[in-house]
């Protein structure tokens, strides 16, 4: 009965958001008449004003860089979160829950991998502002190389404290860039670094130094969250 | 001026990374760190209160782009003065509960403090923003922490309700995205004093979805009926101190933000119209709810939910007086009710079930405590001349100048439910024989004087209403500017 | 030809990403397994962002990056914002579901089940 219900609800839901998405049409430009984007402003001023390559990083770093400061806080949160939530019964360093024993292949193959994973996210947050990719990005592929680590050795540990600090470092970079800007700059975020010239690694301003801290923090992050929830006591 | 509004995000997240770092050194300053943060905060938002009422709207845009290609954040005489009462509830609770557990190297106490603090952080942004994305940013603070602390309690059923608010919560903020992607797919743009200024554009079907997904979406935080199923467990299975946060702080956020949208991005007057009849059912249901609930906190929590039906009512009024009752209710019970939740948890402190018949003939045990609840019972239901007096006779004023007759009745005759329901306890508080099998907690120091300075406050507003009304004049006159409020944003440079 | 295509795309990929944002509130609301609930939230999170970045999409459009020679030869770009909301939306996403995972860990724990009929001590 219940299911009917539901499934006559979200018949009705489905109904109206397609209708109304279908209505605003795909692959056209679907504003009302008379309405100048943002967009246009932020792929005008990107070029011109911060010299930075990829739109994408300078909307999340720049021009919208307080939600991304939210966002980070919003990861930060969720493992702390889960530190609070699970905090009974955790397994010693080197004892977890799931417990298998990896091949041989697979161990060696990692221990090649790994480094070159991590090179990779590096890679990535590094060249944020130039090409796609960018510290989020960046720290989740660090984050499977760690991953990858601890699949294939079972014994292979991260220091909790190593996490911690690096997680809280490269946040007051983020919010320490952040009320620099308000003292030299006069707002919050604001570019106080010269930008440099377009496709240079060294250009945009504060973007690469945000980015690569937001790469540091994510990677720590979420090493954290798979870290804690493997040694979990079921 | 001495700082200006971003400080009220960015301090709280600098303190919050690093606290981690200082308590590797100092374990204390887990828990003194957040206060430090809070008392600061409290004082800026006091002399940027007093700023605000000589010169007017402060608009302060992040990273130099000025709206609508930057976020902006407006501290007006509206936000300002939500932000004030909710930095000086976080403080207050952040006292309550500085002796709540005293072992530190206690995990959950390590985080404890945090996510109050962070708690505080994302509903004063909420607040504060002027960006509907960023909006979204800060509901999802607020709720993360909101869940962690939730489900603070291992011994009881606090898991479950957390996962249940956690469900409603998710749901939440994807029918928030959804309306953000509706307007922002019509107007190009994110930014709220944009939006409002551009929304006469808009096709009328477009905004009507818009404002449906946007008003179940805020509903669910702001626990109007039906969505509201997560708040008794909520608050039951909480921490105490925590179920006032929630009550005094991120409820008000979340109505903020309804309003907000209603009336300044929207031009839609039947949304008023929804206003009003959401609340009353509100009203109605939690109201009668509340009477049948054996437990304290879930009565407590109906209260809530009641008293938060009634303050849609007020705002749906749509005129000054009505936005002016609305904030005043809000006031109000932002302080009653936590006032209620910080003495009714040590009333029901060793108790497993937190059942009200357990607070049988406490009051010779805990005098203060049981005062002070008693208190915020009179003050609550509305007798003269407590606080909640002046704010029921001002929703009554409101709807008599407006015409609506019904809301008069309504307001009545829920009053006398509430008379009912809160009599009962202090009934039981009073003149029923102690069960001997009910141990009594004493509050401690820092508790009892969070609890006073409440109790001072609900007799000061109380005998000298005049002691907020100035600044809730100004604050419902700001609100129906929309005019200004757009121009103040976008006029910047 | 090209318009054909872009008439399948154009009711193609909303209808797509509404589709998957029905499935998983339908998971989330009728199963009564924790863990598919959870696995219902998270796929209403990709139908959300899929219908985010699709917003976003212009005909013929090149990704927002001004790299080498672009400058010179410019075509039209694709809406940057909604890739930026989605990168936030992303994130958050993630963040949920890792504090409903944990929870599911704790009401596992604390009851030895997780399907929702056995551990409802609350009303639902």
């Amino acid at each position: 009965m219940k299911k009917f219900v539901v499934i006559l609800l979200l018949a009705v839901m489905g109904y109206y958001i397609s209708i109304t998405f279908f209505d605003i049409g795909f692959g056209d430009s679907h504003l009302v008449e008379g309405v100048v984007p943002v967009k246009d402003a932020y792929l005008n001023e990107t070029v011109n004003s911060l010299n930075v390559a990829n739109t994408v990083t300078s909307i999340v770093v720049n021009f919208r860089g307080f939600d991304t400061l939210g966002e980070v806080t919003v990861l930060f949160l969720a493992v702390t979160a889960l530190g609070g939530i699970l905090y009974k019964k955790r397994h010693q360093a080197g004892e977890r829950s799931v417990l298998f024993s990896a091949s041989k292949v697979v161990t060696s193959g990692s221990k090649l991998l790994f480094p070159a994973i991590v090179l990779l996210g590096a890679y990535v947050f590094i060249h944020g502002h130039l090409s796609p990719g960018g510290g989020f990005q960046g720290g989740v592929i660090i984050a499977t190389g760690f991953l990858l680590m601890l699949l294939a050795y079972e014994n292979f540990t991260v220091g909790h404290n190593t996490l911690s600090v690096i997680e809280s470092l490269a946040g007051i970079t983020f919010a320490g860039v952040g009320i620099w800007g308000l003292i030299y700059g006069g707002s919050f975020l604001e570019n106080f670094l010269p930008v440099g010239t377009l496709n240079d690694l060294f250009s945009g301003g504060v973007i690469p130094i945000i980015y690569i801290a937001v790469g540091f923090k994510v990677a720590a992050e979420l090493t954290g969250v798979i870290y804690t929830v493997l040694h979990e006591k079921g | 001026m001495v700082g200006t509004p971003v400080l009220f995000v960015a301090i709280p997240l600098l303190a919050a990374f690093l606290i981690p770092l200082f308590g590797m050194i100092w374990k204390e300053s887990v828990r003194v760190i957040p206060g430090i943060v809070l008392a600061y905060l409290l004082v800026l938002a006091i002399n940027l209160m007093n700023y605000v009422m000589v010169n007017g709207p402060i608009v302060e845009v992040i990273a130099g782009w000025a709206p609508p290609l930057g976020i902006n954040l407006v501290f007006s005489a509206f936000s300002g003065f939500l932000v004030t009462l909710m930095v000086f509830l976080g403080l207050i609770v952040w006292m309550y509960s500085y002796r709540f557990k005293r072992n530190v190297d206690f995990e959950p106490a390590k985080k404890y403090f945090l996510l109050l603090m962070m708690l505080i952080t994302g509903s004063v942004g909420m607040v504060l923003t002027g960006d509907i994305f960023n909006l979204f940013v800060f509901i999802e603070i607020t709720s993360i922490s909101a869940y962690a602390l939730t489900a603070f309690y291992t011994g009881r059923d606090s898991a479950e309700a957390s996962f249940k608010y956690l469900m409603l919560g998710s749901l939440a903020s994807a029918f928030l995205l959804i309306a953000i992607m509706i307007i922002y797919s019509q107007l190009g743009t994110l930014n709220m004093a944009d939006i409002g200024s551009k929304m006469h554009l808009m096709k009328p079907a477009y905004k009507i979805m818009a404002i449906i997904f946007l008003f179940t979406a805020l509903g669910i935080e702001a626990e109007i009926f039906p969505l509201n199923g997560w708040a008794p467990d909520a608050y039951a299975e909480a921490p105490g101190p925590v179920g006032a946060a929630f009550a005094g702080i991120v409820v008000k956020a979340a109505i903020y933000a309804s309003i907000r949208i209603i009336y300044t991005l929207f031009d839609l007057s039947g949304a008023y119209d929804l206003l009003i009849v959401i609340g009353m059912i509100t009203l109605i249901v939690a109201e009668t709810a509340a009477i049948r609930q054996e437990k304290l906190k879930r009565m407590l929590a109906y209260s809530s939910i009641g008293q938060m039906g009634l303050v849609m009512v007020a705002f749906g009024m749509g005129t000054e007086e009505g936005v002016f009752a609305a904030l005043f209710l809000m006031f109000n019970h932002a302080i009653i009710k936590s006032l209620l939740f910080l003495s009714g948890s040590y009333l029901v402190y060793n108790s497993k079930d937190k059942l009200i018949k357990e607070v049988n003939g406490i009051g010779k045990f805990l005098p203060i405590t049981s005062f002070l609840f008693v208190l915020g019972s009179f003050a609550i239901v509305g007798l003269p001349p407590f606080a909640g007096f002046w704010s029921k006779l001002s929703v009554l004023t409101a709807a008599a100048d407006s015409n609506m007759l019904l809301i008069i009745a309504l307001v009545l005759i829920v009053s006398i439910i509430e008379v009912v329901y809160y009599m009962r306890v202090v009934n039981r508080i009073y003149f029923f024989k102690k069960d001997e099998s009910v141990s009594t907690q004493r509050p401690t120091l820092n508790a009892l004087i969070a609890m006073i300075t409440l109790g001072a406050i609900v007799l000061i507003v109380g005998f000298y209403p005049d002691a907020v009304t100035g600044f809730l004049h100004r604050a419902s006159a700001d609100l129906m500017d929309k005019a200004g409020y757009i121009n103040d944003v976008l006029t910047l440079n | 030809m090209e318009d054909t295509l872009f008439k399948i795309l154009d009711y193609g990929v909303y209808g797509t990403a509404v589709l998957v944002i029905l499935i998983g509130l339908y998971g989330a609301l009728v199963k009564r397994s924790l863990l598919k609930i959870v696995i219902g939230l998270s796929i209403i999170d990709s139908g959300i962002n899929l219908l985010l970045v699709a917003i976003g999409y212009l005909k013929g459009g090149t990704a927002p990056i001004f790299s080498p020679g672009y400058l010179d030869n410019p075509k039209i770009m694709v809406d940057p914002i909604p890739q930026a909301l989605v990168l936030t939306a992303i994130v958050i996403g993630f963040g949920v579901t890792a504090v409903a995972l944990a929870l599911v860990i704790r009401l596992y724990r604390h009851h030895g089940t997780l399907h929702i009929d056995e551990i409802r001590n609350l009303k639902w």
